[in-house]
């Protein structure tokens, strides 16, 4: 599984969403994620189709294929939560 | 010698006479005073209760001419007269003409006992009356009567005045409505009001994000600078020229409205404002309940970024803090549109609440501050732990309910009971 981060310097929602996937991420070594800024990375904010709300998350399982998208500020307890319900994928 | 002693005789009896014929003429001519007030106002219902029922008790002869501003044109038109020739700055009612002398707004310990001794001075010495002046020239403008159709002169009638303090009570029960708070003592809730929904409507604008974005760019643009003392030399540049930004948009907007002056339909054009400012809020809680950072303006944003990096890299301190300046100033002036709401309609509460002009100023800048806060937070914070800190969008939505709870509030009262914002 993968996790595919997309943000922005100029959003408060993303920079509170910081921390957060920081500690997850130390908590699940195992986990990828990628961080993408909106504005630096247009072309692929386009191919995710990225156009209202920041931030948003996509999950891929080993295929690359999304599985779940969640956008705005989501608690750590419901993204460990999907996290470990999705691991094998 | 006999010539100079005739002479010097002749001169003062001619200025005895002088001065008698002056002294009768001013003391008889003085009767009439000049009142000018907006309906449902409660100073002015305060200044008139003391008018009515103190005042012309002891001054029977006292002719009070009234003058409602608050929905007559002429009446105002002739408060600009009035106000003119006296050379009086008027930001509100009651404003009461006694001769040549003038009471901006009523403090009843204060104002009544100075009206008092203005009228008694002007029944013993005299009084000039410039207002008769620019009655009788607006009599040989206009129609005679069409004037007198806006002109009350009220003569003395008791049993009228009786009905009329019952009431007059009542307003000015509700204005002086104290607590008793441990530690701080007895406090008027009427002049706690005021400053109460300034630190509200203020706190609520500034979690509106229009303003935010920019404040964070440049935090990630400064966060690259080595120099300390440059990086919170930009920053609080930056910070300052946006509040200064609101605080122009402000003043100018309340002189604006105060120039227009107490016109009905500015008030209710705002209250209107308000509702609908108030309406799309609670539709943006209902229907929008997404919270995170909306994507808008991709090209511009870029622009301003790209603009604030320039500025940043400018080797010389003072070009940059120029640039900032600049771009403060032009960015903040585009999103005012998207908070005008907020500030336009709060600074009409301010205009109709008859305080010093000072104060109102004073007003502004609470508000401002209470708008900045969260700014200075992410600023302070971010400078002192060199890390970029966000404030939750969690709470976007409850602050958009409360706010556009409050807009409809302000602007139902704007309408149908301005009195009630008009704070003591």
């Amino acid at each position: 599984m993968k996790v595919l981060k997309f943000g922005s310097v100029w959003c408060p929602g993303c920079l509170v969403m910081k921390p957060r996937w920081k500690e997850i991420e130390e908590e699940n070594v195992w986990l990828k994620t990628e961080y993408h800024d909106f504005d630096q990375e247009k072309e692929l904010a386009e191919k995710y189709n990225i156009t209202n709300i920041l931030p948003v998350f996509i999950f891929l399982d080993k295929d690359d294929k999304e599985f779940l998208r969640l956008s705005g500020e989501i608690n750590k307890i419901k993204l460990v939560k999907i996290i470990n319900e999705n691991k094998n994928k | 010698m006999i010539k100079i002693i005739k002479r010097a005789f002749f001169i003062v009896c001619t200025l005895i006479l002088f001065f008698s014929v002056q002294s009768a003429n001013a003391s008889n001519n003085f009767s009439d005073i000049y009142f000018f007030y907006g309906e449902g106002c409660p100073h002015c219902a305060e200044e008139r209760d003391y008018l009515f029922n103190v005042l012309l008790k002891e001054y029977p002869d006292l002719k009070i001419n009234e003058y409602e501003i608050y929905s007559n044109k002429e009446n105002f038109d002739f408060l600009k007269n009035v106000s003119n020739k006296l050379g009086a700055s008027v930001g509100g009612v009651p404003f009461l003409v006694i001769g040549d002398n003038y009471f901006v707004g009523y403090t009843k310990s204060i104002t009544s006992e100075a009206i008092k001794q203005t009228v008694q001075k002007c029944y013993s010495e005299g009084c000039l009356n410039p207002v008769s002046s620019i009655i009788d020239s607006n009599i040989e403008n206009d129609d005679p009567e069409d004037y007198k159709k806006n002109t009350e002169v009220i003569n003395f009638d008791i049993e009228k005045n009786i009905d009329e303090k019952d009431q007059n009570q009542d307003i000015r029960d509700e204005n002086s409505k104290k607590i008793k708070i441990p530690v701080l003592g007895e406090i008027n809730i009427m002049s706690l009001s005021l400053p109460l929904l300034t630190i509200v409507m203020g706190a609520l604008d500034g979690f509106n994000p229009c303003a935010m974005w920019t404040l964070l760019f440049l935090i990630s643009l400064l966060l690259g600078v080595k120099e300390i003392k440059r990086r919170w030399i930009l920053g609080i540049v930056f910070i300052v020229a946006s509040a200064s930004v609101y605080f122009i948009f402000m003043s100018a907007w309340l002189n604006f409205i105060i120039f227009l002056g107490f016109v009905v339909w500015i008030r209710l054009l705002m209250g209107f404002l308000a509702l609908l400012g108030g309406g799309y809020s609670i539709k943006e809680f209902i229907f929008n309940k997404e919270n995170g950072c909306k994507v808008t303006g991709g090209e511009k944003r870029q622009k301003v970024f790209e603009k604030m990096k320039l500025a940043i890299q400018e080797n010389s301190l003072f070009l940059a803090m120029l640039g900032i300046i600049i771009l403060a100033f032009a960015v903040n002036l585009v999103e005012l549109i998207c908070s005008a709401g907020f500030p336009a309609i709060y600074t009409q509460v301010l205009a109709i609440n008859n305080i010093a002009e000072w104060h109102r100023y004073l007003y502004i800048l609470l508000y401002i501050f209470f708008f900045m806060l969260d700014d200075l937070f992410i600023f302070f914070v971010a400078m002192i732990t060199l890390e970029m800190t966000g404030i939750t969008t969690k709470y976007a939505g409850i602050s958009r309910l409360i706010g556009g709870i409050i807009l409809l509030a302000v602007g139902l009262l704007l309408i149908f009971k301005p009195e009630w914002l008009m704070f003591g």
